[in-house]
């Protein structure tokens, strides 16, 4: 028996996850696919998943750790999309040589270069040859399904590769419908534990995988797997089949067909839209129109078979793609079934409409529409136009409100009410003034003022934000500009002590003479919370909950102020919202660091987040206060090598009146009020040693 | 290419985000302008007696600006 309830996609396959009893999950958030992950945390901090959750520091690493984890032959899933996956596009092109079978949900959103957080196949598409195997899925009971299958099929001996399955983002991943879900008796009959063949474990296994041969076999071994692709297929059948015989359900395989019988033309779709082009053949069909649709499951292994098959049977084929690939003038599902086709005698024509993209949604009245244009095709045997944009107008915005004065950033922006960073933007801008260059990381900043400012501010991706920051300064180096122009980067934590630190170290260690800014909201924000490794110790947050099993972050935050200390750089500086004279001298002292070329200037300002920290909004400047008067942030800079703290209450005050005010502490128990406390102190003290030192020994 | 036209910018409308508005009384301001400096929408500009004068047109009511008003000067009132 299984039990029903209304839930997202991605809760789906958390789900999924959950009952496949997966080992290892290595996360890193990124918008729609976090929740994914987030359900996860919270089946595992209330004890109904037991397995290793490792919250990396971005996904090149997240998927370094996956193909890690099963390589020792844990059953090993994640998750990411967009941005996150072609960040881990390396790794991912390593992980079917090692034969390690695991599966990877993307809640597809479009990649760069136009930036959005809806849903098309930029993401994906790009990663389809390399030996995954593809799936798409049209809905979220789908979506848990199909974490099961893709294990089974996966860990099959015959197959033994990783397993992309893709969710439209926000369509399935955040939208609810009703799923149902199997029993753990049911689903551990069905998937056994996985046994790695040749583990990389020296107490079990005398043999492992390798990645290197030489040239001469390459060919060889990349025929071998066109094999093992041709023996997916079967298997990608019989795992459907078993699973309706245990479960009651079952999808067809590498496609599913709808209304094909007696059709003269198909339409062909892929994920959520296939659900509405459903409603727009019964339409059709109500019509008396001889429309069918085939809803492509599997990209890889393409069912090139199923669509020859196809092809004796209609006249015209319309292949509705949710992506472009540039250069072919078409959508990539348009390119693999005209590829299938060509070396038949006998061709439907076949067209293509591309449709969809950023996200946009797929209504069905559009998708009657291209019924209609491809029966027609079919009816006349003409084709006139191959490939057709679907577009449509925009609808209007709210237009800008004009002022009077000049400035480097307008009143208003998209930030929550309260945001202590708009605080701090304001501040640095208004002291760097107009011809600064800020380089921003994905974040929350990003979104709230990239808007409302009158510099430019350039979106970076996040890893690489040092990187155009280093080319910006040093363009403008050559041409004899640096001085004039402050080259700044602006970012919150994660982009600064996680995914973007190794661009900002070296960077750092070259002397770049530029700023970096980082205020610290002490978690990734913009995807909702997720813990950074600027996260205070036992903070509650979306990837560290509090539950039955976890009491928040165990971990300490990074001192990333010795981290950029061990770089010598001419001038860091710690500064906070509260203390606005002392944030304004220090963001001048970093501008004539930085203009004079000594090297670089680091700047670190927390950033309460009445959000992400739980407080009331009208808070934001009294916690930032208490954070400094308690010890929790301490305010100091290091010149040249020399640490001064600039605020040294006479007595710390006790560290409860800070953690009080914000629900990210409620759970905290006495004990860990009391080893919180512990810590700041013993900081505290470190600090005032190193001051005493007078220049830091290593400067 | 799409391109950005700094001479097209200006604020963002967000009045319609607000529940409570600040109120100030100006008998009690002494015109620190701590609550202009704090503003994190820059809702908050001088008057011609330096004292605040708050543009609702930028103002979320977040309430910073009542919380840091040193002596209370500020109130957060309900919209009607
Ligand atoms: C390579 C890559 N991975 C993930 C993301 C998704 N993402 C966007 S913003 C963000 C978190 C931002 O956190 P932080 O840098 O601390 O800034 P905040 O939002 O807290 O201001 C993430 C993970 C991305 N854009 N690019
Ligand atoms: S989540 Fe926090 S950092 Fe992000 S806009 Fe809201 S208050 Fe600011
Ligand atoms: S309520 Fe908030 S947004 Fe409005 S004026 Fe005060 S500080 Fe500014």
């Amino acid at each position: 028996m299984s039990e029903f309830d209304v839930m997202p996609g991605n809760k789906a396959v958390a789900h999924g996850v959950r009952l496949a009893r997966v080992e290892v999950i290595p996360i890193f958030p990124i918008t729609p696919q976090t929740t994914i992950v987030e359900y996860l945390g919270e089946f595992i901090a209330n004890g109904e998943l037991d397995a290793e959750y490792i919250q990396s520091e971005g996904e090149h690493t997240c998927m370094g750790m996956a193909v890690g984890a099963s390589l020792a032959g844990a059953r090993t899933f994640t998750a990411t999309c967009s941005q996150g996956l072609a960040y881990m596009h390396e790794v991912v092109a390593q992980a079917p040589s090692y034969r390690t079978p695991i599966v990877m949900a993307i809640a597809d959103r479009t990649l760069g270069w136009y930036w959005s957080l809806g849903p098309d196949y930029s993401d994906i598409m790009p990663e389809l040859n390399l030996g995954w195997l593809v799936n798409f899925a049209e809905s979220n009971q789908e979506c848990l399904d199909m974490v099961l299958q893709l294990y089974k099929i996966a860990e099959d001996r015959r197959v033994l590769l990783p397993s992309m399955l893709s969710l439209d983002g926000f369509y399935l991943s955040y939208s609810y419908e009703r799923v149902g879900i199997p029993d753990q008796e049911l689903v551990d009959g069905f998937l056994p534990p996985y046994e790695a063949p040749y583990p990389v474990d020296p107490t079990i296994s005398d043999r492992w995988p390798s990645a290197g041969i030489p040239p001469p076999l390459h060919t060889t071994y990349r025929r071998l797997f066109e094999e093992v692709m041709e023996d997916a297929k079967r298997v990608i059948a019989e795992v459907d089949a078993e699973f309706g015989e245990v479960f009651g359900r079952s999808y067809g395989g590498l496609i599913e067909k709808y209304r094909c019988d007696d059709a003269d033309a198909v339409l062909v779709t892929m994920g959520s839209m296939t659900t509405a082009a459903r409603r727009a053949v019964d339409r059709l069909r109500a019509e008396g129109e001889r429309v069918g649709l085939v809803k492509l499951r599997f990209m890889r292994p393409f069912p090139t078979a199923e669509f020859r098959e196809i092809a004796g049977e209609v006249d015209a084929i319309g292949v509705v793609d949710r992506v472009v690939l540039h250069g072919t003038g078409g959508g990539s599902a348009f390119a693999d079934v005209k590829s299938a086709l060509y070396s038949l005698e006998d061709r439907p024509k076949v067209m293509n409409f591309v449709t969809g993209l950023g996200g946009e949604d797929i209504p069905i009245d559009d998708l009657v529409a291209m019924g209609r244009k491809v029966l027609r095709v079919a009816s006349t045997g003409r084709l006139e136009k191959e490939v057709e944009f679907i577009e449509h107008p925009l609808p209007k915005g709210a237009e800008p409100i004009r002022l009077d004065e000049e400035m480097p950033i307008y009143p208003g922006s998209d930030g929550c009410a309260g945001c202590g960073s708009s605080i701090i933007i304001r501040h640095l801008l208004k002291i760097l003034g107009p011809n600064t260059v800020i380089v921003n990381p994905p974040s929350c900043s990003g979104v709230n003022y990239s808007g409302v400012v009158r510099v430019p501010w350039i979106l970076a991706n996040y890893a690489a934000a040092a990187g155009y920051e280093t080319g910006i300064y040093r363009a403008f180096k050559h041409k004899g500009k640096a001085d004039k122009i402050y080259v700044t980067g602006f970012s919150g934590d994660g982009g600064t002590v996680d995914i973007g630190l190794q661009a900002i170290s070296g960077a750092a260690e070259r002397g770049e003479s530029m700023m970096w800014v980082c205020y610290d909201n002490e978690a990734y924000m913009n995807t909702g919370i997720q813990r950074s490794s600027s996260t205070p110790l036992f903070a509650a947050t979306t990837s560290t909950p509090a539950g039955t099993v976890w009491k928040g972050k165990p971990q300490k935050r990074k001192n990333m102020i010795l981290i950029m200390a061990a770089h010598r750089i001419p001038y860091i500086a710690t500064a906070s919202l509260a203390y606005l004279p002392d944030l304004e001298r220090k963001i001048r002292k970093a501008a004539e660091v930085t203009r004079s070329g000594k090297g670089m200037a680091y700047l670190h300002i927390q950033q309460p987040c009445a959000t992400g920290w739980y407080f009331p909004p009208e808070k934001t400047v009294e916690v930032g206060r208490l954070a400094v008067q308690t010890g929790a942030w301490p305010l100091l800079e290091i010149e040249d090598g020399v640490l001064r703290l600039n605020v040294k209450p006479r007595k710390l005050k006790p560290i409860e009146e800070y953690l009080k005010l914000q629900r990210r502490f409620r759970h905290l128990s006495k004990e860990q009020i009391a080893a919180i406390q512990r810590e700041v102190d013993k900081d505290w003290k470190s600090w005032l040693a190193l001051e005493k030192m007078g220049k830091l020994p290593w400067y | 290419m799409v391109v950005v036209d700094r001479t097209k910018k200006g604020g963002q409308y967000v009045g319609n985000w607000r529940t409570y508005m600040p109120e100030v009384d100006y008998e009690r301001c002494t015109a620190c302008l701590l609550c202009a400096m704090y503003c994190p929408e820059a809702a908050i500009t001088a008057n011609e007696e330096g004292k605040p004068e708050v543009d609702l047109r930028f103002c979320k009511g977040c309430g910073v600006c009542a919380n840091e008003c040193p002596v209370k000067a500020i109130r957060m009132v309900k919209e009607e």
